[in-house]
């Protein structure tokens, strides 16, 4: 089985039409983290939750309303998978476990039956404050950890290129994640310590998926040194298109298999990094390159290896 | 074949070695399948049969994460503006002030609240020695002190939770260290987030208590075997001869390792010698039974331990107890010259002598005599020094136990009366020994208050759904990239397909080898790998394609296929092994298990991808020649 042999299209010549797409959609995204926002979890707004799993199903509203009675205030209710299993969720503060009891207690009053606790959480406010800090060091290190290594492995304008097509990646997911939030049942993408650990990764696979066409570049430029650049680009993403689109994938084909089996606590880390292969391998083969050309080509210069 | 000699006999050390680290784990689940399958009086007896090499197995497996098995994770931090103003000689409306502030910024400082203490009393021109050390100081000298108090009070804390997670008797307990005052507790299997609560944040009980006389001790275990006697000792299964069975072997070790006779015939009056004499008297004495007799006093390993507590804890023998009695264990295990470990039991009069508020200092020092052991110096306020030496003076020649939180750590003989309150507790055999006594002596003085600031309790029905989700969602995956490369490449994946598996064995194996845990993110992780590992065979699978295409021999495809492949798959994978670091660098708990099992997986895709593949391809071309094909 082939697929894209001998595979010849002009990529770069419409680099300006993939500008463009990115541009929308992007904008879209960011319009809405404006105004939808992004939900924060419980890892980076402190608080305490109780995940429960009740005896029969219900509706969110009835668990709202026996919170409500229980005089329990700012309540966030959310489905954990499915309609027994919920999130039970409030930022007061009280001392001990008094929250996580007082939700106890109410249920039990309400469920005759045995209700069950599989999660509780609490988490002081101070710690998301810190995680927050680390994510945002982090994801900072990452991307000038790549600036440097594949500026030193490659030209330093390829890593100009590579490192804005993350930026593109990761604006653009976490753009179509504030987009995707309670859009699909049963879906839950909070933001919390697995969604960091998500973006590192797409970040960690987009740049593979980048170095492997820059890769081809470089073994191109040393070949046909009297070739233009832009050409040269083209021909390179061409090759490697195949395997591009392959071992995109054959992740993904993996991150969906832990979305749809793998159960509710990694299902928001799948569809991220879902997301993050698709932006990552689109990004790769329209994004960085032509970044990296349209820079060539602003300031003249020519790139030998 | 002389050629792949070199690489096969890699390879074969490899899996040796990932076979090694991975037997363990095994073992483990045979052994608890076995349990599980055996009725309790059978499975009792098969643990007991094989205990060592089961502990040795469960040792070293492969350990699941709290969030696979169920457990309870706490962050605590040591409170140090309750310290300082706990350290404090004497507190007026500026320290208050001070400290009202400080506590406001610290919320929202990441600076460390001693520093932010020190440039408050810095920015007021206020001297700091009228509150703490000497009043001499100046500010930088009081400043390494307290800096020296915090520290010492984050250790402090430590001991005193770790002493009492021992006697609350949880197994596979982590207790770590994080940044300058945290401690990270993991309590696998818990989940009375209560009784862990209490037991983490009440505050330290330093007690001096008298040896009960042995007319007491007698009367205390005569009476609890009276109350035994005829009834089976522990529920479910009847443990009496079981019970009898282990001591019978506990104390033949101990006999033969301390080359003593056992003192037991002095309090039960039986011959040793005589089997049913010591049968007989077992039977009427089943609590005394459970123990081992030396002549130094009652032993027992940490499973007759827990045997005597669940007895100890049962009402009818509670009520036995004289009133003026209690019972308390060594705080650590001694070691036999067999390298068994035995804790002591104490019988202890009731009422503490004293209790730790009046120490004012402790230090462990190296032995001024020069015989290499080392001592600890202890002082008391001037009321204390008062009662000890009225105690000390009492009690010439007998033994006082230091006990913390009912754990005995130290029962110094009394030499002589102490007056003045400076008292030096010798016999220690280390420096460790002696900074831990010193840590415990000083918990009473000035307890480290610390606070749940994180609390993470996963219910055992999640882990387990968690565990079975985790695994299907691996095996669909994993089944899917596999048949999609030999669909893809048809002969051209199975090497990359073989290296998948022993990239994953690879990966479990490591695991194991560091005492890693595997997590849920973690099984997430190693998915993941599966995706992105299949790429460098991608790679060099489309390089062969492609210069076989350009009419190169299939061997000469080959291998220029790995030759040219090769700086990308360096290049890529360094990149994303570039940010799995920082992920884990920066990263807590359950993320760092996704960023280590991703690290491991990347490193050994490049083994299994570049080396393995390449000699299958080599031994096939060798051997049948007609079967390599790309598709």
């Amino acid at each position: 089985m082939r697929i894209f042999q001998n595979l010849n299209v002009d990529f770069m010549g419409k680099r300006k039409i993939f500008y463009m797409f990115s541009a929308v959609i992007i904008l879209v995204g960011l319009a809405s983290i404006a105004f939808k926002g992004i939900q924060f979890g419980l890892d980076f707004k402190g608080g305490t939750e109780v995940v429960v799993r009740l005896p029969h199903a219900v509706k969110i509203g009835e668990l709202r309303s026996i919170m409500q009675q229980a005089k329990m205030g700012s309540i966030e209710i959310k489905s954990f998978g499915t309609d027994t299993d919920y999130i039970i969720r409030t930022d007061q503060k009280g001392v001990g476990s008094t929250i996580s009891d007082n939700i106890k207690i109410a249920l039990n009053q309400s469920f005759k039956q045995g209700i069950e606790i599989l999660q509780e959480n609490r988490v002081e406010a101070k710690i998301g404050s810190e995680i927050r800090r680390d994510a945002v060091i982090a994801i900072f290190f990452a991307l000038i950890g790549i600036l440097v290594y594949v500026g030193f492995r490659f030209k330093f304008i390829f890593a100009i290129g590579a490192v804005a097509a993350l930026f593109h990646d990761v604006i653009l997911t976490l753009g179509l994640i504030s987009i995707c939030t309670d859009m699909i049942p049963g879906l839950n993408l909070e933001f919390d310590q697995a969604m960091v650990a998500a973006f590192l990764t797409l970040v960690g696979y987009s740049i593979n998926d980048t170095v492997v066409v820059f890769d081809r570049v470089r073994e191109n430029l040393k070949l046909f040194k009297s070739s233009a650049f832009e050409p040269l680009l083209n021909k390179s993403i061409n090759t490697t298109m195949s395997r591009t689109i392959l071992t995109g994938l054959t992740t993904l084909l993996t991150m969906v298999a832990l979305m749809v089996f793998g159960g509710e606590p990694t299902r928001g880390f799948a569809f991220t990094m879902s997301i993050g292969v698709l932006t990552g391998t689109y990004s790769s083969v329209f994004v960085a390159g032509a970044l990296t050309l349209d820079w060539v080509k602003n300031r003249n210069t020519k790139i030998t290896f | 074949m002389k050629k792949y000699l070199f690489r096969i006999t890699l390879i074969a050390a490899f899996l040796l070695f990932a076979g090694y680290l991975l037997y363990p784990t095994f073992m483990d689940s045979y052994y608890e399948s076995e349990l599980e399958r055996l009725s309790d009086a059978d499975s009792t007896k098969y643990f007991d049969e094989n205990e060592a090499s089961i502990r040795s197995a469960r040792e070293s497996r492969l350990k699941l994460g709290l969030d696979l098995q169920g457990g309870m994770y706490v962050t605590l931090e040591v409170d140090i503006i309750e310290l300082l103003t706990k350290l404090a000689k004497n507190e007026d409306e500026n320290l208050r002030e001070i400290l009202d502030e400080v506590r406001t910024e610290s919320l929202t400082s990441d600076e460390a609240v001693i520093d932010l203490f020190g440039r408050k009393f810095e920015s007021r021109g206020m001297r700091m020695s009228r509150y703490y050390g000497d009043i001499r100081d100046d500010n930088g000298a009081v400043m390494t002190k307290l800096t020296d108090e915090t520290e010492k009070a984050v250790d402090r804390a430590l001991e005193i939770i770790r002493n009492r997670i021992d006697q609350y008797g949880v197994s596979e307990v982590t207790i770590t260290r994080s940044g300058n005052r945290r401690i990270i507790l993991e309590l696998p299997g818990v989940s009375d987030e209560q009784e862990v609560r209490k037991l983490i944040q009440e505050t330290a009980q330093l007690e001096f208590k008298l040896f009960a006389d042995e007319n007491t001790t007698l009367k205390a275990f005569g009476n609890i075997d009276k109350a035994l006697l005829g009834k089976p000792i522990d529920e479910p299964v009847d443990t009496t001869a079981l019970a009898g069975d282990t001591t019978d072997a506990a104390s033949k070790s101990m006999a033969s390792a301390d080359t003593t006779e056992s003192k037991t015939d002095s309090i039960a009056k039986a011959n040793m010698s005589d089997d049913q004499k010591l049968a007989e008297w077992k039977k009427e004495n089943p609590f005394l039974a459970l123990f081992t007799a030396t002549q130094y006093g009652l032993f027992a390993t940490s499973d007759q331990r827990e045997r005597v507590n669940n007895i100890l804890k049962r009402d009818d023998v509670r009520k036995a107890i004289p009133d003026d009695v209690s019972f308390a264990w060594s705080a650590k295990p001694q070691l036999n010259n067999e390298g068994a470990e035995y804790y002591e039991f104490y019988t202890l009069k009731r009422k503490p002598e004293l209790t730790g508020e009046v120490i004012t200092n402790a230090r462990a020092q190296t032995d001024q005599a020069g015989l290499g052991g080392a001592v600890v110096t202890m002082q008391m306020d001037n009321d204390g020094s008062r009662d000890w030496a009225r105690i000390t003076g009492a009690n010439v020649n007998k033994r006082i136990a230091i006990v913390l939180d009912n754990a005995v750590f130290s029962a110094p003989n009394v030499r002589q009366k102490i007056i003045g309150g400076n008292s030096q507790i010798e016999g220690m055999e280390n420096m460790e020994e002696a900074r831990l006594l010193e840590i415990v002596l000083k918990a009473g003085a000035l307890p480290a208050p610390v606070e749940i600031i994180e609390e993470r309790t996963v219910g055992p029905s999640l882990g387990e759904d968690s565990i079975s989700k985790g695994l299907n969602s691996f095996l669909i995956g994993f089944g899917i990239v596999m048949i999609f490369m030999v669909l893809y490449y048809q002969f051209g994946g199975v090497p990359a397909d073989i290296a998948l598996i022993f990239n994953v064995t690879f990966i479990l194996a490591i695991l194991a080898g560091f005492h890693g845990t595997l997590t849920l993110p973690g099984i997430a992780g190693i998915l993941l790998t599966v995706g992105m590992a299949v790429d460098a065979n991608v790679l060099i699978n489309e390089r062969i394609r492609e210069e076989f295409g350009a009419g190169k021999t299939m061997r000469a495809a080959i291998d220029a296929g790995y030759a040219r492949a090769f700086p990308a798959i360096i290049d890529s994978n360094l990149t994303t092994l570039l940010t799995t670091i920082i992920l884990y660098q920066f990263g807590s708990g359950p993320i760092q298990g996704f960023a280590l099992t991703l690290m491991i997986g990347i490193i050994c895709s490049l083994f299994t991808a570049i080396v393995m593949t390449r000699v299958i391809f080599e031994i096939t071309l060798d051997k049948a020649p007609g079967i390599v094909k790309f598709g």
